[in-house]
């Protein structure tokens, strides 16, 4: 196995690129969002400041890649992969240990379910890059398609911690049903495309949607927390009070790395 | 900031406070004394705010009088046991029988918005039994409201303060979702679902109206823990800042530091408005119609004290039972200490709640039912608890409160027997007005003292199960007030009819928890608004048909 680091004389090309942009942008979202969330937690498990750690590395590794085609190697893919998967149990346990158990109550506010996935996902969104720049043929034509269905599964959990956290806020601004209406047909449009292999100008219009609603959610978020008692003047305790900052970019990484593999279905295609 | 609001009325001139903006206004429509409006009501309380705001949104002229002041919750709420008094009603009263109600926190108010401004936000639903309470389980009296009537009202007014409940609230007939998701559990509700399970019974996340999410301009609740005193983000929703802001813009009047001393009638046997003190003076206000909203103590208070020659024994008494059937609920509690930390005064007092014992009727040696929640009594409160229930002083008191972040405790609200002994009557002595000041008689009845030791017990052990030491009983707490002017059947056994309206003077309605004729095992906030709705829709429906 190569080592992290290892380079490459080349450029990718630009859909490989993006799925390494759409990666690192994932890894930044978990970065300032469990930064933040697990600060507020006061790190009181010691293991709360690994995603911050294997995160940081995560996106710096996916941009130079993206950039300079410094390849991230098969190492941090897997640290990746192996925080996430294992931030999916210690938040679980978080869950289930208190009173009431699997109910709305420890969904809304223990440990959210499903963010740790997002290192999961650009860790294997990242692997993925990495064997279609390698790969050629059908091999590569078989793992975009596969690519595609991991984003758009991707997108879906998203949609549905958006549409957790909206519903513990009873979405009392109608703002908060955009994430939970763009990206679904999103999903849907590119795992169609999957599906049959067939990259649609419609799946790009939606994936772009995504992507710049997930930029824009950082303005509403902004705003969300000026709405708590004493707005951004106390915004010591209300950007730890309010709708989390960092967790709608986490769409536009998956946007763009959907992006890009429509990129690739076209460059590649038989 | 404007002049003292508790010396100068702060409703006049055409506006009002705007609650929601630090030094704010809202337009408000005047009245002259003289003209002779559609409804007057006494009180701005759950009763009296909630029915303004119907009667005005129905096209009714409504002018509603508090003796309160109208506070300005961002500006004048600090955060501070001691100065929060001034939310009670704290005028003398003399108080007797076996068990002497003390007068002021927990159960009256004077404030616009009255004691919603400081109550707990707790917002149960009846058991629907209970209004049949009489028929069905065989104590107490029947309402002669329907409950599916009243899941309608309820329904309304939990949209309307944006209760921040359960998905599935685990007793009872399914009701709606909350229009709020509930809040997260601090350590003291934890320490209620560890016992309640323990105990093999249910519990649940408490309806609260205070926000879980942002609303209108109103903030979301911050966990401050100020929360039976008044609220000052605003979050709390309480009649000051849910119902009356849309009653002033419906072009209800509210007229602040206003108080009623008697209602005049015309001799015909009708009202024909009230006397009201303000500014200084006395005054008269006409109306077609009087709502009294007084609350248990001054609705009575105000019927006695408006005997005339034609109603000399008070008005819309001629059963009698003006003041009678005083009902308040039963607040003890087992207090203990846990080893971890709690810190109890995070968030609202009661974030958890089991009704096991309002909805399982076998294994009881009583009738009624109470509900129990957990507690989170601020630091002065808690000193004055400990106190008076276990008589602390001096080092012992001391050593007591540093252990204040390790306490926990269960709290009952528990139902209490209608009883006629139990009542409201006039002293010869007069206040500061020169108005006769309420006598308030209360004693416990045995039914409702086994009750008390049921709940005692069946507490003590839930602690027990979660390791709590040092545990202790408040014995001697009582909270609400209800009863006193009961609805009814018919005029003998009654003071009004299902519409609040009075069987003696028929443009004379009632509109509090005073119409009570059981009180249940839940706080009685929600049942009072959700009536005062019901009788604002009956009354437009009365006036459709001409019969006002």
């Amino acid at each position: 196995m190569r080592s992290a680091g290892v380079s490459t004389e080349r450029h990718a090309e630009p859909g490989v690129r993006a799925l390494s942009v759409g990666a690192a942008m994932l890894c930044l979202s978990v970065l300032a969002d469990s930064g933040v969330e697990h600060y507020r937690g006061l790190f009181r498990n010691r293991v709360m400041v690994v995603p911050l750690a294997v995160s940081a590395v995560g996106a710096v590794g996916n941009l130079l890649a993206a950039t300079v085609h410094r390849g991230f190697g098969r190492i941090g893919q897997a640290a990746l992969a192996l925080t996430g998967a294992s931030g999916l149990g210690f938040h679980a346990w978080n869950i289930l240990k208190r009173p009431g158990g699997l109910s709305w109550r420890n969904l809304f506010y223990a440990a959210p379910a499903g963010a740790p996935a997002a290192l999961v996902l650009a860790g294997v969104i990242s692997a993925l890059a990495r064997s279609i720049d390698r790969g050629s043929g059908r091999a590569v034509r078989r793992t975009a398609r596969f690519a595609g269905g991991v984003v758009s599964v991707g997108i879906a959990g998203t949609v549905a911690e958006a549409w957790l956290l909206h519903f513990r806020g009873a979405f009392h601004n109608r703002a908060m049903y955009l994430p939970v209406s763009i990206p679904p047909l999103a999903a849907a449009s590119l795992a169609v495309d999957a599906i049959d292999g067939k990259p649609r100008p419609r799946t790009a219009l939606l994936l772009g949607a995504t992507a710049l609603m997930g930029l824009g959610g950082v303005g509403f978020h902004a705003y969300g927390v000026s709405r708590n008692m004493g707005g951004w003047r106390n915004w010591r305790q209300n950007v730890l009070a309010g709708p989390p900052l960092p967790a709608p970019p986490s769409f536009t990484g998956l946007a763009i790395a959907g992006l890009g593999i429509l990129a690739i279905m076209r460059h590649r295609r038989g | 900031m404007s002049a003292d609001p508790m010396q100068q009325p702060r409703a006049a001139n055409g506006r009002a406070p705007n609650v929601m903006r630090p030094g704010g206004w809202v337009p408000m429509c005047m009245h002259d004394d003289a003209d002779e409006v559609d409804f007057v009501i006494v009180g701005t309380g759950a009763g009296g705010g909630t029915l303004a705001c119907k009667l005005a949104e129905h096209g009714f002229s409504v002018v509603a009088m508090d003796a309160g002041p109208y506070w300005r919750p961002l500006e004048d709420f600090a955060s501070d046991e001691e100065h929060q008094h001034k939310l009670y009603w704290l005028d003398d009263r003399l108080v007797d029988g076996d068990n002497p109600l003390v007068m002021g926190a927990n159960n009256s108010g004077r404030s616009v918005g009255g004691s919603t401004v400081h109550f707990a936000m707790v917002s149960l639903r009846f058991r629907p039994e209970w209004f049949r309470a009489r028929s069905t389980l065989g104590y107490g009296a029947d309402w002669p409201i329907d409950w599916r009537d009243m899941w309608r009202y309820y329904e309304e007014v939990e949209r309307t303060l944006r209760i921040s409940g359960p998905l599935d609230y685990p007793w009872g007939p399914k009701r709606p979702a909350y229009p709020n998701r509930p809040h997260p559990l601090n350590a003291s509700a934890i320490a209620l679902a560890e016992a309640t399970e323990a105990m093999g019974a249910k519990w649940t996340a408490t309806p609260l109206a205070t926000l879980s999410a942002p609303w209108g301009e109103a903030h979301p609740c911050v966990y401050r823990g100020f929360c039976v005193t008044g609220c000052s983000t605003n979050a709390k929703q309480s009649v000051l800042v849910s119902w009356l802001p849309r009653a002033l813009a419906a072009g209800a009047e509210i007229r602040d530091l206003a108080m009623v001393g008697r209602i005049e009638t015309d001799g015909n046997g009708r009202a024909s408005g009230v006397h009201y003190h303000r500014d200084g003076q006395w005054r008269f206000q006409k109306a077609k119609n009087v709502v009294v909203a007084g609350y248990a103590i001054e609705t009575p208070r105000l019927l006695l004290n408006s005997a005339n020659p034609e109603f000399p024994d008070g008005l819309a008494n001629r059963s009698g039972l003006v003041g009678r059937n005083l009902m308040v609920q039963s607040n003890q509690a087992v207090w203990g200490a846990v080893e971890q930390s709690v810190r109890w005064y995070k968030g609202p007092p009661s974030l958890a709640i089991s009704e096991h014992w309002n909805y399982t009727d076998e294994g009881k040696d009583f009738h009624g039912g109470y509900a129990y929640m957990s507690q989170g009594p601020l630091p002065a409160n808690w000193a004055t608890t400990v106190a008076g229930g276990r008589g602390l002083w001096g080092s012992d008191l001391i050593s007591e409160m540093e252990e204040y972040n390790h306490r926990v405790g269960l709290k009952i609200v528990g139902e209490v027997m209608p009883q006629e002994s139990n009542r409201v009557t006039l002293a010869d002595e007069v206040d500061q007005y020169g108005l006769r000041i309420p006598r308030i008689t209360f004693s416990f009845c045995d039914n409702d003292k086994r009750l008390i030791r049921h709940a005692l017990d069946f507490l003590d052990q839930g602690l027990e199960r979660i390791g709590a030491r040092d545990r202790w009983r408040q014995e001697d707490d009582t909270c609400h007030l209800n009863g006193t002017a009961r609805m009814g059947f018919d005029p003998e056994t009654s003071v009004v009819d299902a519409d609040c309206r009075s069987w003696d003077i028929p443009n004379l309605w009632i509109c509090d928890g005073s119409v009570f004729p059981t009180v249940g095992g839940v706080n009685p906030s929600l049942t009072i608004q959700a009536i005062a709705c019901r009788t604002g829709d009956r009354i437009r429906e009365l006036a459709r048909r001409g019969e006002l």
